[in-house]
């Protein structure tokens, strides 16, 4: 027997006993997920006997016996009648009244036309002028740079955020 | 030559000496080995063992999650899927004197003292009979139903002879309700109600994991025993039964008998009110028949003219007179029988009729079989059998003489307003469009005129006290007097009020029925249907139609212009 061929039995019995290490490390692992997986599963069924238990007891407490007692003695709810619902638009307008003639305007609320008033402009208190717009954005300061997408939404890039935090 | 002597003796003490301290060094030797061998044993033994755990062994015995999970008893529920009975693991008290196993006393405390401390847990119990139970060393429930907060401060009373094991038990969380419907569980049979009919399927270990849903509405039939109850104990009625069916599938979405029992407590005070009286109990239920008898009448061409008048006086028949409870005038058309309820015009409608053909439209509307449902307590009606002599049809026609279920009359009035096709009544949810197909017994056209005319009663005549306003309730009153030793007893009576809502478009029947109702101040002093079942109508239907689907509309009702006129105005003649 050569040196170089027990060399190279020594490496197939080491090569061996790694993989059957390997092998058997894998082996317990399985084992220890399995047993995980069971003591899940146990802990699945108590909780879900809990959950039954505790779904029992809240429907027998709230029982239509028990509900209908409280209706009775603490709330004393009648069914509703006919004049509380309501079946379509139109029974709903046939409780409106036309205006009369000489009734002032009525208030409008809310409401979208389609074409908003321009946004009013930012006046001073003491001279009544609209304010300078380079008074409120100081000249040192960069404006965002929003990149506008196509549905409305803006990107910012994360640069110009960092940017303008650190001036 | 001593020396030598003694030298001559030496060696030979020398040898032996060596021999021996070999032989000691050798057992020693072998000892160490053994005990080595011992210990090698001993090491390998472990090390299989821990490969054996970690390798062979499937850890803990594996379960199936869904096999813990399954109930040991199938649930059931509403057609909403609200549980009516679940099987549910529950704490028992359970008092095991030979817990210590030590030949002492089976309790470190006295039994008054530990008596004492159950007592502070439950309130409720009799502290007395407990400490007695515990003095007599006598193994036994202490209670039954141990909630999980409770069972843990029994646990830390710290006695070991109170014991707390699980028992899978039949739970009822809605108590007493629908306990009629669903019966109870005792060692583990059903009894009495779907817990008996679908027992087979309850335990099947393949299909009990899925809830068998019932076509019981739990809040419909919640309102029903509740109105029920307080209908019932105004006028102290002995009993009342009451009933509320889809008139299109047959489904029965609330069955009442009062007095109820306790499905979670049975005992003998239960036993005696497990019989059923919507199914099971069969009662001649008088003028709610009428609008049957004309239904027929009106469609086998018996009548045509509803304009025509009959004779209202007494009319005597084979030796028999048949009278009206008052005197209602000369003559009566068919609206106004229905209306003032006239038992002589009814006869001569049955006499035009024929009584052949009114018997068989009786049997089409099932009335000479049990009810059909589900529950196994089903009453077989008392049907004269052959042929019917022409004042039994007359007797039959206004509800005498034939003695049937609720369900029964529940079920021909379904059949009378829906279009003319009998179901048979059932407690298992249908799916839409998968009702049973029936038999037609009535023409449309037939149950389209009876639809008013039953809308007309409600109206104008004797149910106006079950007019709730805005659901267009139709229906008939019935007061019959119970059969008794020697006759009919005048002063008991079974009254009953059969409804539809809503007339313009039928959806339900709901039948109230009051057994021996008094004439108390709530009912005006009288014991007729109008004033004790009819008012249980009209508050049950605003409860329970929104639930269903049918909103109150003051607007809307069934047209009634065509008949208007043959009643007046109508306040009477």
């Amino acid at each position: 027997m050569t040196p170089h061929s027990r060399i190279r039995r020594v490496g197939w019995f080491a090569a061996l006993a790694i993989c059957a290490m390997l092998y058997l490390t894998l082996h317990l692992k399985v084992h220890a997920v399995r047993s995980e997986v069971i003591r899940a599963e146990r802990q699945i069924v108590a909780l879900e006997q809990q959950k039954l238990l505790l779904e029992t007891e809240f429907q027998t407490r709230s029982n239509q016996l028990q509900l209908e007692e409280w209706n009775r003695v603490d709330f004393g709810y009648t069914a509703p009648s006919a004049a509380q619902f309501l079946e379509n638009e139109r029974q709903l307008a046939s409780f409106g009244s036309p205006r009369a003639p000489g009734a002032p305007e009525p208030i409008r609320i809310a409401g979208s036309s389609g074409h908003a008033p321009e946004y009013p402009r930012l006046v001073s208190p003491l001279t009544g002028n609209p304010v300078d717009e380079e008074l409120l954005e100081p000249d040192g300061r960069t404006r965002l740079s929003g990149v506008r997408l196509a549905d409305g939404t803006m990107r910012i890039p994360l640069g110009a955020v960092v940017g303008s935090a650190s001036q | 030559m001593n020396s030598f002597a003694v030298q001559a003796r030496v060696p030979t003490g020398r040898i032996r000496l060596v021999d021996v301290r070999r032989r000691a060094l050798l057992i020693a030797q072998l000892r160490v080995l053994l005990i080595g061998a011992v210990f090698v044993a001993l090491a390998a033994a472990a090390l299989l063992r821990i490969a054996y755990l970690g390798l062979v062994q499937p850890a803990p015995s594996e379960r199936s999650m869904a096999d813990a999970l399954l109930p040991s008893r199938g649930e059931i529920t509403d057609r909403n899927g609200l549980p009516l009975a679940r099987a549910f693991p529950a704490y028992a008290l359970w008092f095991n004197p030979v817990a210590m196993d030590d030949g002492g006393p089976p309790l470190v405390r006295s039994p008054e003292e530990v008596a004492a401390e159950l007592k502070a847990i439950f309130p409720d119990l009799d502290e007395f009979a407990v400490a007695r139970q515990l003095a007599s060393g006598k193994a036994g429930y202490l209670r039954r139903r141990v909630l999980p907060e409770d069972a843990n401060r029994v646990y830390a009373i710290g006695e070991l002879a109170l014991e707390l094991p699980r028992e899978t038990d039949r739970h009822y969380p809605q108590g007493t309700m629908a306990a009629h419907v669903l019966g109870y569980v005792e060692d583990g049979v059903g009894h009495v109600g779907m817990e008996a009919a679908l027992d087979d399927r309850l335990r099947d270990p393949l299909r009990r994991g899925e809830p068998a849903a019932l076509s019981i509405d739990a809040r419909v039939q919640g309102a029903l025993e509740d109105e029920l109850k307080r209908g019932m104990l105004s006028v102290n009625a002995v009993g009342a039964a009451g009933i509320v069916l889809d008139v299109d599938t047959g489904e029965v979405l609330a069955l009442a008998s009062l007095p109820e029992f306790d499905p979670n407590k049975m005992d003998a005070e239960g036993q005696k009110h497990v019989f059923n009286k919507v199914t099971n109990q069969v009662y001649e239920l008088g003028s709610t028949f009428k609008p049957l008898t004309v239904a027929a009448a009106i469609d086998s061409g018996a009548v045509t003219d509803l304009s025509r008048r009959y004779p209202a006086t007494p009319f005597h028949v084979a030796g028999f007179t048949i009278r009206d409870s008052h005197p209602l005038g000369a003559s009566l058309n068919v609206p106004e029988t229905l209306i003032h309820s006239s038992n002589i015009v009814t006869a001569h409608i049955v006499d035009d009729l024929g009584a052949a053909r009114f018997k068989q439209v009786m049997g089409d509307l099932g009335m000479n079989e049990r009810p059909y449902i589900e529950l196994p307590a089903r009453g077989f009606p008392i049907w004269a059998s052959g042929d019917w002599p022409r004042l039994r049809a007359m007797t039959v026609g206004y509800g005498h003489g034939l003695a049937v279920t609720p369900l029964h009359l529940a079920s021909a009035y379904a059949t009378m307003v829906n279009g003319g096709i009998w179901r048979p009544a059932t407690l298992m949810k249908i799916e839409p469009g998968q009702a049973n197909r029936g038999r037609r017994v009535f023409k449309a056209s037939t149950s389209a005129r009876m639809n008013q005319l039953l809308r007309m009663i409600a109206v104008y005549g004797t149910g106006r006290n079950a007019n709730a306003p805005g659901f267009r309730v139709g229906g008939k009153t019935g007061s019959a007097e119970k059969p008794g030793a020697g006759g009919y007893n005048r002063s008991s009576l079974v009254s009953t009020f059969a409804a539809v809502f809503p007339m313009d478009r039928p959806r339900y029947v709901i039948i109230a029925m009051l057994d021996e109702p008094k004439a108390v101040a709530a009912s005006s002093f009288q014991r007729t249907a109008a004033w004790n079942a009819a008012p249980i109508v009209r508050r049950l239907v605003p409860r329970i139609g929104p639930l269903l689907g049918v909103l109150p509309d003051e607007t809307r009702d069934i047209d009634l212009t065509d008949l208007k006129p043959l009643v007046g105005d109508g306040s009477g003649e």
